[in-house]
C-alpha cells in the first residue's frame, strides 16, 4: 500500500540488460573473451553486468594484475584507450572503482574491466609496466579519487597543484571547492594575497580558512 | 699588460679628457688583474653551460606551446636528454561539474573542452547520452551531424596547419588558413547562430534544421577548398624546408605508439589503422566511401601528410552527404527525451510543460546504466564513460580526451632530440589544452 501511494516524479527505470539498443556496436561484444579469462582464472571475474551492448566485467583486485597480464599477452588487448576511478559513494563496501578500457586492434574488440577499491586501503597494482598509456591516467586518478597505485614510476597529481590536500573528484568533496585551499589571486587590485601561493616551496604549508577540530575534542 | 698597449694605441680618440682616460685606464687594470686571478683558481672555474647539463623549463606561458604547456626539459648541449610535461593549468574539473549539471545542460562545457572542433564535441556528448538513454536519432539529423563534424575536422586541421607551419618559420600560411576559418566560422554562423561555440547539437538530434543558405556555403566551401588543399599539398609536400625540418623528426614506432595510447592522426602516423569511423562506425559513416590515410614512417611528416589527406577525405564526405541529406525531422519525437520543437512549446500546453520538464529535470536514463560511446573527433577517439543513478544528472562523466593521451606520448617523443625541434613536435602532435586539462 505505502509503495503505491510513492509518487515518483520521474519513474526511475532500472538498466535492463536484455533491452535492445539502437546505438550497440559489435565490437562491444566480448563473450568469448570472458570465457577466457574464466578458464584461466576461475575466480577472477565477480561479476558481469551487460548494458547497451556492453560488458562490464568486475574483476578481483588480488588477480587483477595477473588478468591484465593475459589479456595483453595471451589475448591481444594491446591498446589502452582509457582508465578512471569512480565514486560509488554508496553503503556497501568498497567505495571506490576503477574501470580500464582496452582495445584489441586485430580483431576489432574493446573491453571494459572494473576492479573495486576498499575506501580505508585505496591501493591498486599499476599497470604501467604494462601498459605504458596508463602513466598519466593513473595519476589523473590519484589526484581525483586519492586511489594509490602500487609501482607507479611517479605518482604525482596530475591537475591539482602539489600541496593540494583534496581530492576534488570524491563525491563529498563540494562543487565550489574548500575556500582558502588554494592560493588564488585578490579579487580586487587593492586586495591583499590571502596566503603564501609558494608554500610548498618556503617549506611550509598553505594555511586553511576553516578550523579543524582538534584531536582530544571532548565533544 | 695588454689592455693598457690596445688603450695607448686609441689614446687619440680619448684624449679630450685626459682625466677620464686616467679613471677608465685604472678601472680597466684593476678588472684585468681580478680576471687573472680568478681565471688562476679552480674553485671558480665556471662550466660552460652548453658543454654540460642544463634544465631548461619552456612555458606555460609561451605562442608556440598551443596553450598553457610547460615542458621541463634536461638538455646535454642542445640534445634533449629528458623531457617531463606539466599541465593542468586548464583545469576547470568539468568532470566535476558534469556531475550537478542535467545531461542537457553540461553540453556547453564540451565547447569549451577542444575549442577548434566544438562541433565535434557537442556531438560525442550528444551521441554518449543518446547510447546511455537509448534514443533515436532522425536520419537526417545523423547526416547534418556528419557534415558538420567533418567541417569541425578540417577547421582543427586547418589550424593546425597554420601554426604548425608558423612554428617552422612560415607565416603568410598562418594567414591563408585563417581566412579558411574565417568561412567556417560563417558556415557555423548561419547553421548555429554563433561563430565560435556552437552549442548545436541536442540529445536525440539538433537544435536547427540546416537553412538552404547554410547548405550552399557548406558546397561552395566544399567546392573551392579541394582545390585551396590541394594547392597546400603543392606548396608543402615537395618544400625543402618543411622536409627538413619534419622529416625523421619525432619518429614512433607502430608499436611504441600502442603503447603509448596516441590516438587519432598521431596512431595512424605510425602505421595503426584504428580510426573509429571505420572501427565502431557511427552516424552513417558506414554509408558513404571515404578512405582512412595511412603512413608507416611515424615522423612529424607522416603526420603532416595524414592532416591534409584528411581534409580531403573529409571534403568527400561533406559532398557525399549533400547529395545524399533526407528529409525529414530534425529531433526525436519523444518529449521525455528530448526538447519539443519550438512549434510545440509556443502553441501548446504540453509543449511548454514538456520543454519546462526537460530543461528542469532532463532526460533520465535508467539506475544503473553504463555506457562508453566514442567518435573520431579532430585529434583522436574523443570518448565519454558515463553511469546513471538515474536521476537527470550523470552519477559519473568520464572524458576520455584524445589531447591528454598524446600529450603523454609527446614526452618520450621529445627525448634525443634538439631544443629546436620542441616547437615543431608539439604542433605536430597537435594538442588543445581546454581538452587535455579537462
Amino acid at each position: 500500500m505505502a509503495d503505491s501511494l510513492n509518487f515518483h516524479f520521474t519513474p526511475v527505470d532500472k538498466a535492463r540488460p536484455d533491452e535492445e539498443n539502437l546505438h550497440a556496436k559489435a565490437s562491444t561484444d566480448v563473450t568469448d573473451v570472458i570465457q577466457a579469462i574464466q578458464e584461466q582464472f576461475p575466480e577472477a571475474i565477480t561479476e558481469v553486468v551487460v548494458y547497451a551492448g556492453e560488458r562490464t566485467i568486475f574483476i578481483a583486485g588480488e588477480v587483477f594484475l595477473e588478468v591484465c597480464t593475459a589479456l595483453k599477452e595471451e589475448l591481444g588487448f594491446t591498446y589502452l584507450v582509457d582508465l578512471a576511478g569512480v565514486d560509488r559513494f554508496q553503503e556497501e563496501a568498497p567505495r571506490y572503482e576503477v574501470y580500464y578500457c582496452f582495445v584489441n586492434l586485430q580483431k576489432g574488440k574493446r573491453l571494459r574491466i572494473k576492479v573495486r577499491v576498499e575506501e580505508d586501503d585505496a591501493v591498486l597494482p599499476s599497470i604501467t609496466g604494462l601498459f605504458k598509456a596508463a602513466d598519466w591516467n593513473e595519476r589523473e586518478c590519484f589526484d581525483m579519487l586519492g586511489i594509490r597505485f602500487e609501482g607507479h614510476p611517479d605518482l604525482r597529481r596530475m591537475f591539482m597543484p602539489e600541496d593540494f590536500e583534496y581530492h576534488p573528484q570524491r563525491k563529498e568533496f563540494p562543487l565550489l571547492g574548500i575556500p582558502g585551499s588554494l592560493p588564488l589571486p585578490p579579487r580586487t587590485p587593492e586586495g591583499e594575497l590571502t596566503m603564501d601561493p609558494f608554500a610548498a616551496a618556503h617549506s611550509g604549508s598553505p594555511a586553511k580558512s576553516y578550523q579543524e577540530p582538534a584531536e582530544n575534542d571532548e565533544n | 699588460m695588454p689592455v693598457k698597449s690596445s688603450f695607448h694605441d686609441q689614446e687619440n680618440i680619448f684624449s679630450f679628457w685626459p682625466r677620464h682616460n686616467e679613471t677608465i685606464l685604472k678601472r680597466l687594470e684593476s678588472k684585468d688583474a681580478w680576471l687573472s686571478t680568478r681565471r688562476g683558481t679552480e674553485v671558480s672555474r665556471v662550466k660552460d653551460a652548453l658543454e654540460h647539463e642544463m634544465t631548461l623549463n619552456i612555458g606555460p606561458q609561451h605562442p608556440a606551446t598551443h596553450g598553457v604547456l610547460r615542458c621541463m626539459v634536461k638538455l646535454d648541449g642542445e640534445l634533449i636528454e629528458k623531457c617531463v610535461l606539466d599541465i593542468g593549468y586548464l583545469h576547470r574539473g568539468v568532470e566535476k561539474l558534469a556531475e550537478s549539471k542535467t545531461y542537457q545542460e553540461f553540453m556547453p562545457y564540451t565547447d569549451r573542452m577542444d575549442y577548434l572542433a566544438p562541433y565535434a564535441n557537442n556531438v560525442a556528448w550528444c551521441m554518449a547520452v543518446e547510447k546511455l538513454a537509448n534514443v533515436e536519432i532522425p536520419e537526417r539529423a545523423q547526416w547534418i551531424r556528419m557534415i558538420m563534424c567533418e567541417l569541425a575536422r578540417i577547421s582543427s586541421h586547418l589550424l593546425w596547419l597554420g601554426v604548425g607551419l608558423m612554428d617552422a618559420g612560415a607565416v603568410s600560411v598562418f594567414l591563408w588558413t585563417f581566412q579558411g576559418r574565417e568561412d567556417l566560422y560563417s558556415i557555423f554562423d548561419e547553421v548555429s547562430g554563433a561563430r565560435f561555440t556552437v552549442s548545436h547539437s541536442r540529445i536525440g538530434g539538433l537544435a536547427t534544421d540546416l537553412s538552404s543558405k547554410a547548405i550552399d556555403m557548406i558546397r561552395d566551401f566544399a567546392i573551392r577548398y579541394e582545390e585551396v588543399i590541394k594547392g597546400w599539398q603543392k606548396l608543402l609536400n615537395r618544400n625543402r624546408i618543411w622536409i627538413d625540418r619534419n622529416k625523421d623528426v619525432g619518429t614512433v614506432s607502430a608499436d611504441e605508439a600502442i603503447a603509448l595510447g596516441l590516438t587519432g592522426s598521431n596512431l595512424r602516423g605510425s602505421g595503426v589503422p584504428y580510426d573509429i569511423r571505420t572501427f565502431e562506425p557511427y552516424l552513417k559513416y558506414d554509408e558513404v566511401d571515404f578512405i582512412i590515410p595511412l603512413r608507416e614512417e611515424g615522423d612529424c611528416l607522416a603526420r603532416y601528410h595524414i592532416r591534409v589527406e584528411e581534409m580531403l577525405e573529409s571534403i568527400k564526405i561533406i559532398h557525399q552527404c549533400l547529395d545524399r541529406l533526407p528529409e525529414g525531422p530534425i529531433r526525436a519525437d519523444d518529449a521525455k527525451k528530448t526538447y519539443p520543437s519550438k512549434n510545440e512549446v509556443y502553441y501548446s500546453m504540453e509543449g511548454m510543460i514538456h520543454d519546462f520538464m526537460y530543461t528542469e529535470t532532463g532526460i533520465a536514463p535508467p539506475e544503473g546504466a553504463a555506457a562508453y560511446h566514442a567518435i573520431e573527433s579532430p585529434k583522436g577517439e574523443l570518448g565519454f564513460y558515463l553511469e546513471s543513478d538515474g536521476t537527470g544528472c550523470p552519477w559519473r562523466a568520464r572524458i576520455n580526451a584524445p589531447s591528454f593521451t598524446n600529450l603523454q606520448g609527446l614526452e618520450s617523443m621529445m627525448e634525443g632530440h634538439p631544443v629546436a625541434d620542441i616547437v615543431v613536435l608539439i604542433g605536430s602532435i597537435d594538442p588543445v589544452m581546454g581538452e587535455a586539462d579537462k
